[in-house]
Order: structure tokens, then C-alpha cells, then sequence
């Protein structure tokens, strides 16, 4: 005995349109609905209301007869499954509200179907019907006007946080307004898309008005002459529609992107997390899907390019976000092939020319701060009274101007090791002395250096008091420390070792002399 | 003055890119460019019965005038040119009388060699007899020097000669290569001194890796020969000194690149080019940079170590080869397919016919570059980079940059 499997048709509806949770994900439907009943303009108008949001979509397409609109409300009777993932589903997601009315005009004859609650009867296991008259208009008389009321977005989804801005965005980068079509087809059609929103949801502007074509920003090929000479550089890699072979067929991909620097990059109808929409894009019907940054090879950044690769043969996940046959091996096949052809355009002398235009922009602004710092430098070297060492390669140069300008003050520099412990090794009183150099005495406890193999420390200044005093109060790796401010000097015990350290400060060499002054 | 009638003459028939297709003409002989000079060893320590011996050599050489003991056969149009080398001499325990001996008729005079008429280029062995190399001659008595190389390039019967050169290594100082510049340079002036009526072509040594060591190399030879006497003298330029490098493609294009503007800059444009000891998968981009001719002996090493060429750039291990894809008549024959399968008593039978298939492949593939050049503009070229070289991932970058260079990009 044979036995069918069954399906519960309730619940196929509830879960379909459970998949979808965007009022935006309706627009996306209706756009390519209108788009194939070859549509010319679209309204789409936008109402939140207290239940949720209306949602008017009106097109001057062909419209639909009785067998259109069985598709349009029934289950898996669309022959449209070779499109844009599964269009039997899309228009599923109407019901996720409290009433769908749809006129329609073909032919003569307008119908309009209108289904009551249907939200509310599918959770009731219930499956909504709607009801079908007929009336005659004239043959002009064409297109489509769906009316969806109440519209139940998905868990705290909040319709009012549709803005024009993000509608646009989301129509030119997930929807068939957003179609690279027109790059391949010598008579593309056009769709020109109005959307209105209410108010209540956004009050910046009246409406939007678009295309169904996404546009690159203009080409400029030659450098700017202001402070960011690449910044609106840009070029366009001309559409190309190459043939790729693979392990049981053929396929075709069709290629077509620019590079650009980021104001280039911004007069794309892009908004919001911007840098995650560059680099290269699958596509299926010209609409973009998902990213294969990894064609272009790690040592370019993504974000410069953008390319749509859009090929027939990849198969879309039920909600249109994924790309299904990864493992399949046509999507290795493309992959390999856009992964070649992406490293034709980073190899591009005119990118690459692109990219070290950049560079010395970068380093011309670098040159400059340089420059804004160095006056700041010289003006501090020319106010100052005397010469004061900031750090500790000056300290070092200290130790050879008292040399020259000090009577009586006799020490070299023989060794100087900038990363080493114990930095330099001098020459005092023609013996050989292990000194470390600081800009502070400070520092020398703060770095934690040994003190055992040091014959003399050299600073420019003592640092906080307070904080040598803790040193001595506390203790300095395990051992017992003073420090004789008097005789200059520091003894240093541990296990039974006593070090003696001589101290010299530079200040006090520099400082000028002040002589007695006789007080007869 | 007299105008010496030369016998050595190039001319470029097509262009494409940097890229050219010509013709070298020594005497009656004339060679078609780019084109690849397989390196063989005349002389491999035997008798004139084994074709003077060699091992897979030996092998090679029959093939190359279709002897009885590889079934005969005509391969003449794959050694229409062959590279050996004076140090070739030496690879083998040879005595004094028979080095005498084996000099006494030029190469192409032999009887035995009559069926083959390619033009021969005799390396001078620089590379394996100074600095460091590990011959000094004294195994047949003989002291190298430029007079002595020069004496076995003409008694070998050469059509192309060179200089005796003090090869660079990658590791040398500016001093050692400024030294061995001088070297070299007082060999050139000993060279055109010696071989000023040479009938051949004389090819001028040229040693460096960039722009600025190969005209520091000019730059001596030049304080040392006057630069309009070597312009005179000389017919073609070849560049050393690249095979420690041959798998840093980055730095072989460059080499060459920057060796063409070095050429140029000096005048010396006009010439031929070789690369001495470079070829595979760098020959098309070479070739599409302009370089004229190549030395290899990759077909028969590689030979050597089981592989079996499917194309420029794609080989396969000899025993996972079915040998029907291929109709090179070495694999079109019944025995050359037997024996390549190992079926045979010496192994020089083995991978000798591995080799020349190997070298018919290389031929072939150079054969098909020399007519991209001469189609119409450059995209031919371009595809063809574009199918070959590009395809490999470790190529890819050096291939578009050659294209872009030199082949008008993918983007105009
Ligand atoms: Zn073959």
C-alpha cells in the first residue's frame, strides 16, 4: 500500500509567512511582481497604524486574469520557480495582516479579491478565502492595486523605524530597483518607484523617487588636486559576460563594477553600515545576494571595489538571502572564475595607480603635520632659556655639551645601547663606569631595572620625591634601598650584597653657579 | 674601408605589444623567434658509435638524427636550434687525446651529425669554470682562459658564441660584481681581438638583476672596450646570471624588463636578445616582453625526475600518462610509448623519449606564441597569457603584470 505524505495547508501558510518578518520583504515582492507584469511606475505608499502598518503597492503593469490571482493568494502553484527564489512563497507574506484587497485590471475586466482577517484565521487553523467580482472597464484600464491593512510585522519590528533613507537603501541593494540588468540588455526595461511614506514614520520629505536601475557614481579617472587627491577617483569595469566550464556544463557570469575611493563610494544609494556593503557581490537576477570578498586577494582592501557577478545557475535560499548550492560544483566553477578575473582588476595599472595616488596623499598630510609639528618644536626651542632634554637621547647629549662648556666636568659616552638595561657604558674619570641614562631618576625604579651592575646613574631630573620615597619605604626587588640625596648617591642591599651607585644629576651641572654672597 | 660582408643578420617580421616574431639569419641558416634552445651535450665522454655517449644525451641525440636505435624518424624540426656549452667538455673524465681528438671536426661536419643542420650556440661555461665553479680544465690538460674557449667554440663548429663571462651570484657585493665586471670586460676585449673573422653571431654577456647593476656592468665593460666598437662588434646580447632565480618571477620580469630599458638607453636596442638558461612557464611572458630566444635544459631534467609534459605549464608524473592526448611523434610511436612505460633496457631510452617529447611540447608551444605575435594587434598574445600562464596561481600576478606592461592590459 502506497501513502502520500500530508500536509497541513495551515501551516504551510503560517510558516512561510512567518519566514518573513520585514514590511520591507513585501516591497521586495511586489516590486517584482509589478517588474514582471512589465509595470512602468510604482507607487508604494506606507501608513502606520495602530494594529501595524497599511501598505498600498499600485503599478500600471499588465494585471492579472483569475489564474494570476489563484497564484497570487494560493500555495505552490507559481511556474515562476526559476526566478527569484521561490515567487510562489513571496506574496505569501500578505498574510500577516487583517485584510488584503487587490484590484486588478486586464483586458477589459477588472477583479478584485478581497480576503478578510486572514492573519487571524490561519492562527485560528483556519484557512481564509477571499472573495472574487468581476466588473468591465475600459481596455486602457490596466494595473495592479494591492491594499494590505495592518500589516503584522515581525517581533519588535516597529514600522516607524522605516525612514525614507532606509527604504531607499534597502530598494537599490535587495531589490530589482537595485538591478544591474540594464548593463547587459540592449533594451532594458525601466521602472520608475515612488514610495510615500506616512508622517507618522517619516516627515523629512514628501516621497522617493527612483529607478529599478542602480547607476554607478560617475567616472573620474584623474586625481583631485585638494588634500584627498583619491578620494572621489573612480572607475568603471565595463559589463563582461564570460563563459565558465564546469564539471557537467556550461554557465555564464556576467561581470560588471567599479573601483573608487570613498566619495565615490557615496553617492551610492548606500547608507549605515557602509563598509560591509563593498567588495563583490553574487547575484541572481541582476539583484545582489551575498559577498565573495575572498576573490580578491587579502592584500587588497574590499572596500574599494565593488562588482556584481551575477549568474543564472545559483540557486537562492526560501528567503532570498543565501546562496543554496555552495557545494555544487557550478558555484566552485564561478567562484574560481571571478577570483581570476578579480585579480585582473587588482593587477590594473590604473588601481594601482589609484592606490599609490593614495599613498602620497597620505604621506603629503603626513608631511604636513610634520611640518605643523616642527614649528611647534622650534618655537619651544627658541623660547626656552636653556637647553632641556626631553628624553633620554638628549640626556646623552647633556653629558657632551657640560663636557665641552663645564670646567672640571669630565665624561664620555664610549657605548650606547637605546633597548639595553644598563643603556650606556662612560668613561668617567678615565675609568670605564656602567651607566644608565634616564630623562628621570624615576623611571629607573618604574621599569624595575637591576640595580646590581650599575656603577653611576645619569638624569636629567629627579621625578616625584614621592615616589623615591616609596621605593625606599617599600623596598626594591627584594632588597633594602636609600637614597642619599646629599652625597648623590644610592646603596643598595639584597642577600647579603651591598651595591653603591653614584647618582648625577644634570640639572645641577647646568644650573648656573651662584656665588656666596659676602654678608659683611 | 671595406664593409665585411656579415653573415649574421635579425629582423623583426611582426610585432605585438613589446612582444616581436623574427628571423636570425647566420649564413644560409635561418631560425625563426622567439625560439627555445634545448641544451644537450655533444660530447658525452663516448665514441662516435654511441654519438659520442651522454646517457639520456645520448638518447636525445639520436633522436635528433633519427637513428636506427630509436626506430628512426625525422625530429629534425625540434633541434632546428640547440644550445651546448665548452663546459660540457669537461662533465666527463676526458684525456688529453681524446679532447684533441674530439675537436678535430665541427660538430655539424660530422658525418654522423649530417642529418642535423640546427644552429648550434656554445656557451662559454663561464658560470662553470671561474668563481668558484667546480672545473678548472685540468682534467684534459688545458688551461681556461678566453683564447681556449674561444679555440673549442670555433673548432665545435658554433653559429653563435659568447664571451667568456664572470656570472654574478645573488649574494655578491657591489665590489665582487664591479670585479667581475672588470674580468669580463678585458675577456671582451681579448674575445673581439681573437674572433674579429668569426663567421657567426657574437652574443655579448650582460650580468644583473635591475636597471642600475646592468648599467653598472656596461659602465665597466665600457671603461674598458670602447662602447661603439662593442656596438659594432657584437650581434646579440644575452642575459646571465638569472637561474638562481628562475623561480622568482617577480624578479625575472623585472630583470628583463629593466634589461630592455638598459639596451635601450645604451643603444644596443637593435639586437637580439637571449636569456641564458630560463624557460617553461616564464617563456611567454619573456616572449611578450621581447625577448628573442631562450636556453633550457628543464625538458630533459624534468625528464630526468619522471615528468611528463601536458603542456608549458603543466606536467604529470611519466606513469599516470595514457599518451593518447598527445600526437607528437614520439608518442604517436608504439616503441617510444612501450619504453616510456618503462619497458625498456636503459633507462636513457625511458627518459630520453620523455625529454624530446617534453622539448616537441615546448616547440610546439612556442610555435603557437610566434603566431599570436603575428596576428593582428595584441589580444592573440593576451588571450593566449591569459589561458597558460595567468591560470596559474603563482604566475598569475607576474602574467597580468607582463600584460599590462607590455600587452595593453585587460582595461583599455
Ligand atoms: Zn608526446
Amino acid at each position: 500500500m502506497k501513502k502520500a505524505p500530508k500536509v497541513n495547508e495551515v501551516n504551510e501558510f503560517l510558516e512561510i509567512a512567518s519566514d518573513f518578518e520585514d514590511p520591507l520583504e513585501v516591497i521586495r515582492e511586489s516590486l517584482s511582481n509589478s517588474y514582471d507584469a512589465e509595470a512602468s511606475e510604482i507607487e508604494i505608499t506606507i501608513r502606520s497604524r495602530p494594529q501595524g502598518s497599511d501598505i498600498i503597492i499600485e503599478d500600471d503593469g499588465n494585471g492579472m486574469n483569475e489564474r494570476d490571482l489563484e497564484s497570487f493568494f494560493d500555495l505552490g502553484n507559481s511556474q515562476k520557480t526559476d526566478s527569484i527564489g521561490y515567487k510562489g512563497h513571496g506574496t505569501k507574506i500578505f498574510y500577516k495582516s487583517d485584510r488584503i484587497v487587490v484590484n486588478t485590471a486586464k483586458n477589459g475586466v477588472n477583479r478584485r479579491a478581497v480576503m478578510d482577517n486572514p492573519w487571524e484565521k490561519l492562527n485560528r487553523q483556519e484557512l481564509p478565502e477571499y472573495e472574487l467580482t468581476k466588473a468591465d472597464v475600459r481596455d486602457e484600464n490596466q494595473g495592479t492595486r494591492i491594499k494590505i491593512t495592518n500589516f503584522r510585522s515581525g517581533e519588535g519590528f516597529d514600522p516607524e523605524s522605516l525612514t525614507y533613507n532606509k527604504i531607499h537603501h534597502y530598494l537599490k541593494w535587495k531589490t530589482i530597483a537595485g538591478s544591474t540588468a540594464h548593463f547587459f540588455e540592449d533594451n532594458p526595461r525601466e521602472m520608475d518607484i515612488r514610495v510615500d511614506l506616512g508622517e507618522e514614520i517619516d516627515d523629512t520629505r514628501d516621497e522617493l523617487v527612483t529607478t529599478s536601475r542602480l547607476e554607478f557614481p560617475d567616472e573620474q579617472l584623474e586625481p583631485s588636486d585638494d588634500e584627498f587627491p583619491a578620494e572621489r577617483m573612480c572607475k568603471h569595469y565595463e559589463p563582461r559576460e564570460i563563459e565558465v566550464e564546469y564539471d557537467g556544463g556550461m554557465t555564464t557570469v556576467q561581470i560588471v563594477g567599479m573601483v573608487g575611493g570613498k566619495a565615490a563610494r557615496n553617492e551610492l544609494p548606500t547608507h549605515g553600515r557602509h563598509s560591509v556593503q563593498f567588495g563583490v557581490w553574487f547575484a541572481k537576477d541582476h539583484i545582489k545576494v551575498e559577498q565573495i570578498n575572498e576573490t580578491i586577494s587579502h592584500d587588497n582592501e574590499f572596500i574599494h571595489f565593488f562588482f556584481i557577478v551575477n549568474c543564472q545557475d545559483l540557486e537562492l535560499s526560501a528567503n532570498r538571502e543565501t546562496i543554496r548550492n555552495k557545494s555544487n560544483p557550478v558555484f566552485r566553477a564561478v567562484r574560481d572564475e571571478v577570483e581570476f578575473y578579480m585579480s585582473k582588476v587588482t593587477q590594473d595599472p590604473w588601481f594601482k595607480n589609484y592606490l599609490e595616488i593614495r599613498r602620497e596623499g597620505k604621506l603629503k598630510r603626513r608631511a604636513r603635520t610634520q611640518e605643523s609639528s616642527l614649528q611647534d618644536r622650534r618655537k619651544s626651542v627658541t623660547e626656552r632659556e636653556r637647553f632641556e632634554p626631553s628624553n633620554r637621547a638628549e640626556v646623552l647629549l647633556a653629558v657632551e655639551r657640560a663636557s665641552q662648556q663645564q670646567a672640571g666636568f669630565s665624561l664620555q659616552v664610549e657605548d650606547y645601547q637605546p633597548d639595553a638595561d644598563i643603556q650606556a657604558i662612560v668613561r668617567h674619570q678615565g675609568k670605564l663606569r656602567n651607566a644608565a641614562i634616564h630623562h628621570q631618576l624615576t623611571e629607573h625604579f618604574k621599569n624595575e631595572s637591576p640595580l646590581e651592575h650599575i656603577d653611576l646613574i645619569i638624569y636629567w631630573e629627579q621625578g616625584d620625591p614621592t615616589k623615591l620615597n616609596e621605593v625606599e619605604r617599600t623596598g626594591y626587588i627584594g632588597g633594602e634601598i636609600e637614597i642619599d640625596h646629599d652625597s648623590g648617591s644610592i646603596t643598595y642591599q639584597r642577600d647579603g650584597d651591598s651595591s653603591y651607585i653614584e647618582l648625577l644629576s644634570l640639572t645641577d651641572v647646568f644650573k648656573p653657579k651662584t656665588k656666596a654672597i659676602a654678608d659683611d | 674601408m671595406s664593409q665585411v660582408t656579415r653573415r649574421f643578420d635579425f629582423e623583426v617580421d611582426a610585432v605585438a605589444g613589446d612582444a616581436r616574431t623574427g628571423t636570425l639569419r647566420i649564413g644560409s641558416q635561418e631560425l625563426a623567434t622567439p625560439n627555445l634552445f634545448p641544451v644537450l651535450n655533444f660530447y658525452g665522454g663516448g665514441t662516435e658509435r654511441s654519438v659520442f655517449g651522454g646517457g639520456i644525451h645520448r638518447t636525445i641525440k639520436e633522436f635528433m638524427i633519427g637513428a636506427d636505435r630509436i626506430g628512426g624518424g625525422d625530429y629534425s624540426e625540434y633541434f632546428d636550434c640547440t644550445m651546448t656549452s665548452v663546459a660540457s667538455l669537461t662533465d666527463y673524465n676526458i684525456t688529453h687525446e681524446r679532447y684533441q681528438s674530439y675537436l678535430d671536426t665541427p660538430i655539424k661536419e660530422r658525418e654522423l651529425f649530417e642529418p642535423y643542420n640546427g644552429t648550434l650556440f656554445v656557451d662559454s661555461g663561464g658560470f662553470k669554470f671561474l668563481d668558484g665553479g667546480d672545473i678548472d680544465g685540468s682534467d684534459f690538460e688545458v688551461d681556461i682562459d678566453q683564447e681556449k674557449i674561444y679555440e673549442i667554440q670555433k673548432k665545435m663548429g658554433a653559429d653563435i658564441i659568447l664571451n667568456l663571462d664572470h656570472p654574478i651570484a645573488p649574494d655578491d657585493s657591489h665590489e665582487q660584481r664591479m670585479e667581475k665586471a672588470e674580468k669580463t670586460a678585458l675577456n671582451i676585449a681579448e674575445f673581439l681581438d681573437l674572433s674579429s673573422d668569426f663567421d657567426g653571431a657574437r652574443y655579448l654577456t650582460l650580468h644583473g638583476y635591475n636597471y642600475s647593476m646592468m648599467d653598472a656592468f656596461l659602465e665597466k665593460i665600457t671603461s674598458i672596450v670602447d662602447t661603439r666598437e662593442i656596438h659594432e662588434a657584437f650581434d646579440g646580447v644575452a642575459l646571465g646570471s638569472l637561474v638562481p632565480k628562475k623561480d622568482n618571477r617577480e624578479l625575472l620580469i623585472q630583470a628583463v624588463t629593466d634589461c630592455q630599458e638598459v639596451l635601450q638607453d645604451w643603444g644596443f636596442d637593435d639586437m637580439p636578445l637571449h636569456v641564458l638558461g630560463i624557460s617553461s612557464r616564464a617563456v611567454p611572458l619573456l616572449a611578450a616582453l621581447g625577448v628573442d630566444s631562450f636556453d633550457a635544459s628543464s625538458y630533459l631534467h624534468n625528464a630526468i625526475n619522471g615528468k611528463y609534459y601536458k603542456s608549458m605549464m603543466e606536467s604529470v608524473p611519466i606513469s599516470e600518462v595514457s599518451f593518447e592526448n598527445c600526437d607528437c611523434p614520439v608518442c604517436s610511436s608504439e616503441l617510444h610509448r612501450q619504453r616510456m612505460r618503462g619497458d625498456a633496457e636503459y633507462q636513457k631510452d625511458i627518459y630520453g623519449a620523455v625529454a624530446v617529447h617534453n622539448l616537441i611540447i615546448q616547440k610546439q608551444e612556442l610555435a603557437t606564441i610566434r603566431d599570436r605575435i603575428r596576428a593582428e594587434g595584441t589580444a592573440p598574445l593576451r588571450e593566449y597569457i591569459e589561458s597558460t600562464v595567468a591560470r596559474d596561481k603563482q604566475t598569475r600576478q607576474v602574467a597580468h603584470k607582463v600584460v599590462n606592461q607590455s600587452l595593453g592590459g585587460y582595461f583599455q
